[in-house]
């Protein structure tokens, strides 16, 4: 008789925080359940409190692997472009969360692994390896990463300058690129506040590009991250008109 | 028949508030005289001491809150067991049969709470659908792979998932249907506290004595030695409690002892085989110095069925 083959978790030997501070994470019926709970409460919760509303939904097509980029002034920017997409799409869409804020003490660790899915993205150093893992994922077809490429939340409400790795990431590559801006989210909870004010939050979703004709060299990842800071800024001022 | 009112004048549950702090504060001070007394490297064994010392309460607590929560304790450990042991086997990448096998303990959960619909059975817990759950939730793993219109490597996933589901989900389960019973507190506390020792005693006896291996191809570190001894406590100990069920007479004490002693060290071993063949250590690393949630329970597995359809036996359990 022909051994069987065990096909063991890969996580096997860790425990539960390691479990959660690893990524690739393995897929768990438990934490799936509980992101799905939680994705229902944080739209609800959007809704009644900050009377949260998307223009532009049309614009985001998630039947391919895609990649969100958009300002960044609050915690609640991530919330806002999670609740945008299909719920059944939340376990393959991986915001890129800081890995030396969100992946060290345990209760962000709960909320960032559990809830948000977020990918630990280490931004001082090594960079090139958190890209090459976005790379990784992006192979897989369906996968949405959502990137701030600010690459911290915004003190002033105004958006800083887009650091080059998101043109890195996406330049020579066939995958759309959908620029959003949020509005409000600077007033609802700045950097700094305990919590939330009950003030409105708009996400305004931009039409998709995409960079395959693009060379992956120094100046056009530069060109490409500006082009997609002016994007979201085209957005902010159609914003103003609303 | 079990609510924290009647727990508080319970003289057995009463009892068991001072005999398993008692037996860790025992427990303590042994390590602690090992430790700075002859200054051994007990490192290890501390820190599944400071487990015991999480573990006791939280179990005591559940059984003390009631029935209901100790069928749902018993059921949420058995869902945690079994997933320890499906992500080992690998069975757990296969979500469809692990939610059939999670259906299946959750089902044993119910039959446990319900009562008979017709009253035919006096009491909590419905008997006979307990009995008959194994047919229903092995017919309901058997129906997945024809769902999914699925063949290869299908009969190791439907294999695996009855073995997680009888051993575990169902088996261990027995646990839960005993807070049914009307000596409920005796019975709980007396078993999981003997089993629990015994595993103890296994453990002292072979880590003194131990020299030859008791089953070698399949847990190296367990010891003939460390076996005797824990079938040794096991027989001593329901004379020693034996206010735990005074109704018990000399030929259901020794047959406890026997369930106790020799069906702890079964159940340990038969998940060591599953262990040994998987090719892993633990399965899991839920709880610091025990491994998985199913190394710790796995004694339990025979002890309480066993136990259970011993008692019934002799007396009408509910």
């Amino acid at each position: 008789m022909k051994r069987w083959r065990y096909d063991s978790a890969n996580d096997l030997d860790r425990t539960l925080v390691e479990r959660l501070r690893r990524f690739p994470r393995e897929p768990d019926m438990l934490v799936y359940g509980l992101r799905s709970v939680g994705a229902l409460i944080i739209r609800a919760w959007l809704r009644a409190y900050h009377r949260f509303e998307i223009i532009g939904h049309e614009n985001l097509r998630t039947n391919r692997s895609l990649v969100i980029v958009a300002n960044h002034c609050s915690h609640l920017d991530t919330l806002c472009l999670l609740a945008a997409l299909p719920l059944r799409k939340l376990h393959c869409a991986f915001p890129a969360a800081a890995s030396d804020y969100f992946f060290k003490s345990i209760p962000r660790l709960w909320i960032a692994a559990v809830v948000v899915n977020a990918l630990p993205f280490a931004r001082q150093i090594h960079v090139r390896q958190s890209l090459s893992l976005c790379e990784q994922l992006l192979a897989n077809p369906g996968t949405i990463l959502i990137i701030f490429p600010e690459g911290t939340r915004s003190t002033t409400g105004e958006t800083q300058e887009f650091k080059c790795g998101i043109g890195a990431l996406v330049a020579a590559r066939d995958i759309g690129v959908v620029p959003c801006f949020i509005d409000g989210s600077f007033c609802a909870w700045p950097k700094g506040r305990r919590l939330p004010r009950p003030k409105k939050v708009r996400l305004i979703v931009g039409t998709d590009r995409n960079y395959r004709s693009r060379n992956a060299d120094k100046i056009d990842i530069c060109a490409i991250a500006t082009e997609l800071r002016e994007a979201v800024s085209e957005l902010s001022q159609r914003n103003a008109s609303y | 028949m079990m609510s924290p009112q009647i727990a508080l004048h319970d003289p057995v549950f009463r009892a068991y508030l001072f005999v398993v702090p008692i037996s860790l504060a025992i427990g303590g001070a042994v390590l602690a005289f090992l430790r700075w007394g002859l200054k051994k490297e007990i490192e290890s064994i501390w820190r599944t001491y400071r487990s015991w010392l999480i573990m006791a309460p939280i179990g005591l607590l559940v059984v003390f809150a009631g029935r209901i929560p100790t069928i749902a304790g018993v059921t949420l450990l058995a869902i945690f067991a079994f997933k320890e042991f499906a992500r080992a086997s690998g069975l757990y990448r296969d979500w469809w049969m692990t939610g059939a096998v999670y259906t299946g303990i959750v089902t044993v959960g119910i039959a446990s709470l319900m009562r008979h619909p017709r009253g035919e059975e006096s009491g909590t817990g419905w008997y006979g659908f307990f009995t008959a759950v194994p047919v229903f939730a092995i017919a309901l793993i058997l129906f997945v792979p024809v769902l999914r219109n699925r063949a290869r490597g299908e009969l190791q996933r439907m294999s695996l998932a009855i073995v997680g589901f009888v051993y575990i989900g169902w088996m261990f389960g027995h646990l839960g249907f005993l807070a049914n019973a009307i000596n409920a507190y005796g019975f709980l506390c007396y078993i999981i506290f003997a089993t629990e020792l015994s595993d103890v005693a296994a453990f002292t006896f072979g880590t003194m004595f131990g020299r030859h291996p008791l089953r070698s191809e399949i847990s190296p570190k367990k010891t003939w030695e460390g076996a005797l001894g824990a079938i040794v406590v096991s027989m001593i100990l329901p004379w020693l409690l034996r206010f735990s069920f005074p109704f018990f007479g000399v030929r259901q004490l020794l047959l406890t002892g026997l369930i106790v002693g020799i069906g702890g060290q079964l159940g340990d071993l038969s998940i060591s085989v599953i262990k040994r063949d998987i090719g892993t250590k633990d399965m899991g690393l839920t709880i610091p110095g025990h491994g998985g949630i199913l190394d710790r329970i796995d004694s339990l597995i025979f002890v309480a069925p066993m136990f259970m359809h011993m008692a019934g036996y002799y007396y009408p359990l509910r």
